[in-house]
């Protein structure tokens, strides 16, 4: 009982904590503007890591609640157990709702505090104050659902003492450790360029300051959110049994619809910190960005949505609908306020530019996240209108998905190589001819490998061509300046590119050419399928010591090498039957094995299901080569240079300019008084020529 | 050095690109004419079960789904499959027939579910009118050619208005 009552009062107290930091702090902010005292903005960064201090405290407390199996707590009958496993007992604090908002709420309460860090000599100045505020809102905000609709420390039944852990899927693989915190890191990440995005409108200073100060939160948070949604791809391969990676569920379009404006955020944002231009768009893309990470929240932990792991019905539904439409009201009411500030002077000279093939990218990252959205919705749409049930599933988003990632990818293929404000025909014929020949190159190896259908083929044409662009820059770059050529946005920009292409190249071919095979395995018989043999040893049952799981599994020898043992797990608790597959991962193709319903133990007869999957390993590499690429993106690069102001009038017949090759984290950008970029007549930063040599 | 640039410069010339685009075409036609389709039944059993929704769970396919509905119309699609008598849109149809209820997850184009394809392409058609539009003004204004806009006029008052020099 002095456990139990610890556990949820000092809980509650870390919660207490935090919402009270967050509403102190905020309202000494607002105080600290309104009365001008610099005593009180200099003081609200403290609050920051009063409200860390309140959610690190309620994040130990139901971790030790979890640890010490305090069934006293409504929680922890619900995803606790004796039986757990220690890492899995851990990561039990985010396997259902109450203790993902806790996550949540740590994990902003760490974004707020990095905030007050990191600005910590700026404190004074409005902008950062505001930025802080709206950190502190959201931050009370969370708390708040953590109190409330959401109460991860209130009291279970009397006389409970077991309960059945988390689901038997969030208990049998290591990545359930790693893919919700990350995700998490990325999802709640981009609300400190959104804060700062509002303390603009705010503060009037829509230059583009602000978007230099959140440059690399943006990348960080973008970078961790396609980490995370790559873990969760590998983590639904690995144990969902159905040999994808990809399912088009509800839950993962939640993640992948900030992610898709994310994208389109922090390529745009390039035009602006150069150009001065698409303020309002940049500004509707991460305000997007934010208010569709809460309404994914909300359309998969409200109950409105089924999906295979959406949880929560209750009202915590209601508060994120709310929240969504105060981030839209709040958000456009600023927009339209600051109008006129908003404007730009400048154009854009040429589709056939940089810029152009930036619009032309925001074009199809908005049109896919519109596609994504409305796929997810539209069956309550037609609920409502129509009172049926309908279902939109992977087919749909595959179809519609497809042709846009084609033209993505030539659109990768072309950027890089394209110079800001106009191209000739002679520029792009010299700098994508050996792209090209990169992708004449993808093309005639996937054909003489075997590949066939000419939606695979022109992917891997592409890819090739998108490679070619991307490496050629790289070189370019250490030729010029060692290995500092990899460093910096535009060349760290590449590197991600490449993950990027390897992915895409890697999903066009698993999608396309997995071939699948149910073969029935004799004790003494060797079975040959795909170019491999299969050979039952037996068929063994394993219980684990807690007697809570018991796993059926066929040991299969596989090429005479080595035994897979793909498996039915039973859950005994849950009464959750649960297909465990076993891969062999190489570099060229994974041979997948799930065991068919039944076998008996002991028995000499299994039926297994087999998948050949060609290239599945590079899509974990090339999400290795992301991570790194935003790595090196984060560095600044060499040259640089004097700061200038972005470019907003045309150049007056001077030709194409030729400075792809410019670093544009060199580029900085800083704001005028006014809050608008200073116009340069036929300003431009330091030309460069191509590098040593030709490419 | 000339000599290198010039060579680049005769090497990457259209004949470069022409055969670079005629290999490109051929490799392209022989690898899509040679489809051969599912290679066994069961790829042509996955590729039909990826279209059929599971009954009873939230979203999934026959496909991905592990329960006895998805396993029994599994089976059911297996058992076409190897009859092979029908087309794969006729098994969807006899799997929608059979089993009843909204099983398919590509909906219809007709009616309210019209919408979910209609949508996307107005979309994508505005995204792209709107490109095109905004591209055609910043010609204009390059070009100074655009019409004065009010808000043109206005500041040019407000210049008037503020010139020390006029009368």
């Amino acid at each position: 009982m002095i456990a139990a009552s610890l556990n949820s009062a000092f809980g509650r107290a870390g919660l207490l904590l935090m919402l009270a930091a967050s509403i102190v702090g905020g309202l000494s902010i607002v105080f600290g503007i309104w009365q001008n005292d610099r005593r009180l903005l200099r003081q609200a960064p403290r609050y920051a890591w009063l409200a860390l201090a309140g959610s690190v405290l309620a994040a130990v407390m139901m971790q030790r609640a979890l640890i010490t199996r305090d069934f006293s707590l409504a929680y922890v009958q619900q995803v606790g157990s004796a039986d757990t496993p220690v890492l899995y007992n851990f990561a039990a604090m985010w396997s259902a709702l109450e203790g993902s908002i806790l996550l949540w709420g740590l994990t902003l309460a760490g974004f707020t505090a990095a905030v007050a860090w990191r600005f910590r000599r700026r404190s004074n100045d409005e902008l950062v104050a505001w930025a802080l505020f709206v950190m502190f809102v959201v931050t009370a905000f969370f708390a708040m659902l953590s109190f409330g609709p959401a109460d991860a420390f209130a009291a279970g039944a009397p006389n409970v003492f077991e309960g059945p852990g988390p689901n038997p899927l969030l208990q049998n693989h290591i990545l359930v450790l790693f893919h919700p915190p990350i995700l998490y890191l990325g999802y709640v990440g981009f609300t400190v360029p959104f804060a700062f995005a509002i303390a603009a409108l705010i503060t009037g200073r829509l230059g583009e300051g602000w978007l230099a100060e959140t440059r690399r939160w943006a990348l960080f948070s973008w970078s961790f959110l396609s980490i995370g949604i790559l873990l969760g791809g590998w983590w639904s391969y690995e144990v969902l049994g159905w040999s994808g990676v990809w399912a088009w569920d509800p839950v993962e379009n939640a993640s992948l619809l900030p992610w898709l404006t994310g994208t389109a955020y922090i390529h745009s944002v390039l035009v602006q910190e150069r150009r001065g231009m698409l303020r309002v768009w940049n500004l509707s893309l991460l305000i997007s960005t934010f208010a569709l990470t809460i309404l994914g929240t909300f359309l998969t932990r409200s109950g409105v949505i089924n999906s295979v792991h959406a949880f929560g019905d209750g009202p915590v539904g209601s508060w994120l609908l709310g929240a969504f439409v105060v981030i839209m009201i709040v958000s456009l009411g600023l927009i339209f306020w600051r109008g006129d500030r908003l404007r730009s002077p400048g154009s854009i000279d040429s589709p056939i530019s940089r810029e152009g093939a930036f619009l032309a990218n925001n074009v199809l990252f908005t049109v896919f996240a519109f596609i994504v959205l409305l796929g997810t919705v539209f069956p309550l749409l037609v609920e409502a209108l129509q009172d049926r049930r309908t279902v939109v599933g992977a087919p749909y988003f595959d179809r519609l998905t497809m042709p846009i990632g084609i033209v993505m990818l030539f659109l990768m293929a072309i950027a890089p190589v394209l110079p800001w404000r106009k191209a000739s025909q002679e520029l792009l014929s010299t700098r994508l001819f050996w792209p090209g020949w990169c992708g004449v190159g993808a093309i005639v190896f996937s054909v003489l490998v075997g590949a066939d259908g000419w939606a695979p083929i022109i992917a891997f044409g592409l890819g090739g061509f998108a490679a070619g662009a991307a490496l050629r820059q790289i070189v370019l770059a250490t030729r010029r300046q060692g290995w500092r050529g990899f460093v910096g946005r535009a060349n760290g920009g590449m590197v991600v590119h490449l993950g990027v292409i390897l992915i895409a190249v890697a999903l066009a071919a698993s999608n396309s050419f997995t071939h699948s095979a149910t073969l029935e395995l004799r004790d003494g018989d060797v079975v040959e399928w795909g170019g491999h043999t299969f050979a039952l040893e037996s068929v063994t049952v394993d219980i684990n010591a807690a007697e809570s799981e018991r796993a059926l599994k066929a040991n299969v020898l596989l090429d005479g090498e080595q035994v897979y043992r793909p498996a039915i797990t039973t859950y005994l608790n849950q009464g959750i039957t649960v297909g465990t597959p076993s891969v062999r991962t190489g570099l060229a193709k994974d041979v997948y094995l799930t065991l068919e319903p039944g076998a008996e133990p002991g028995g000499d007869v299994a039926v297994i299901r087999v998948f050949i999957k060609p290239m599945i390993l590079w899509l974990w590499i090339g999400g290795l080569i992301m991570a790194v690429g935003t790595l090196l993106a984060a560095f600044p690069g060499q040259r640089q240079r004097k700061a200038v102001d972005p470019v907003s009038a045309p150049v007056g017949g001077s030709g194409p300019p030729d400075d792809d090759a410019v670093d544009e984290s060199a580029a900085g950008t800083k704001d005028s008084t006014d809050g608008r970029p200073r116009v340069e007549v036929g300003a431009r930063s330091t030309r460069t020529g191509e590098g040593s040599g030709e490419l | 050095m000339s000599g290198r640039s010039a060579l680049n410069r005769r090497v990457k010339s259209w004949p470069g690109w022409v055969l670079m685009v005629v290999i490109a075409i051929a490799f392209v036609v022989v690898g899509s004419t040679r489809s051969s389709g599912p290679q066994t039944p069961e790829d042509r059993v996955d590729e039909i079960t990826q279209r059929i929704a599971c009954p009873v769970c939230d979203g999934e396919s026959v496909f991905e789904s592990q329960n006895n509905s998805s396993r029994s119309i599994r089976n059911r699609v297996e058992q076409l499959v190897r009859d092979n008598e029908l087309e794969d849109q006729e098994i969807v149809d006899e799997i929608v027939n059979a089993f009843g209820g909204d099983l398919l997850l590509v909906p219809k184009a007709s009616g309210l579910d019209a919408l979910v394809w209609l949508l996307p392409a107005m979309g994508l058609v505005i995204g792209v009118s709107g490109l095109a539009v905004a591209f055609r003004r910043w010609r204009l204004e390059a070009a100074g050619t655009a019409e004065a806009t009010a808000a043109d006029r206005a500041l040019v008052e407000a210049a008037l208005a503020d010139d020390p020099d006029e009368p």
